[in-house]
């Protein structure tokens, strides 16, 4: 990670910008409107995301960017089952799973919420970094 | 309906609000099958975006023929150096 960072901040000219986009170490989770029904099992996915903000904190330690403005968001998944949700998850995460108790329960939540589907959390956060020469 | 990401556009309007593509060259690591790249690529001067994924490029190169899309890793890109105003690392840090 650090690597391509580093080579970003060869490509870009001075006075450029590199704009990160990456999950934080929050799990993601299924929900029912507010109602939370579970967590997704992301495997590794956690240590991963702090991986790369410890490859940031690195190339910003070694001055070769400035961080001009950082934010947070939430990015929603839908589907229109739970069992939509949890082959799109595994079929498109690295190890990403939602388990069968939530499965379980996110069809229960469902049934008391007629018309709502279901859908994943993540907390992304955004950074623009300003290149020094 | 098919799965929908981020049907309230918030990665759009947390991108709009910190970074204008306007006129710059721009260079996507990530990019997947451009989900994201379909946001910003029209008023960008340029867009190199890369991804691993071969099939997934392939379908970028179909919905945005203007991209100059390639199924290599960073590792593989060879650019000159200072040639470019924006690196997006597109989930892939």
């Amino acid at each position: 990670m650090v690597d391509a960072l580093r080579r970003a901040h060869d490509m870009v000219r001075p006075g450029g910008w590199v704009v990160d986009l990456h999950p934080t170490a929050a799990i993601a989770s299924v929900e029912v409107g507010v109602h939370v029904t579970g967590r997704v099992d992301g495997g590794d996915a956690p240590l991963r995301h702090a991986a790369a903000e410890a490859a940031l904190a690195t190339v910003l330690d070694a001055g070769l960017f400035a961080v001009d403005r950082a934010v947070e968001f939430t990015f929603y998944t839908y589907g229109d089952t739970i069992e939509e949700l949890r082959d799109y998850i595994e079929e498109n995460w690295r190890d990403g799973r939602i388990d069968d108790t939530v499965v379980r329960r996110t069809r229960d939540a469902l049934r008391e919420a007629p018309g709502t589907r279901p859908r994943v959390r993540e907390q992304v956060r955004l950074t623009k970094l300003h290149a020094i020469s | 309906m098919p799965i929908e990401e981020d049907p309230e556009g918030h990665e759009t309007t947390a991108l709009d609000g910190l970074v204008s593509f306007a006129s710059c060259r721009v260079v996507e690591i990530g990019c997947g099958d451009g989900r994201l790249t379909s946001r910003y690529a029209r008023s960008a001067r340029s867009v190199i975006a890369i991804d691993p994924d071969a099939e997934a490029i392939a379908e970028l190169a179909r919905e945005l023929p203007t991209v100059d899309a390639r199924a290599i890793g960073v590792d593989e890109l060879v650019l000159p150096a200072q040639s470019v105003d924006v690196v997006l690392f597109s989930w892939s840090l």
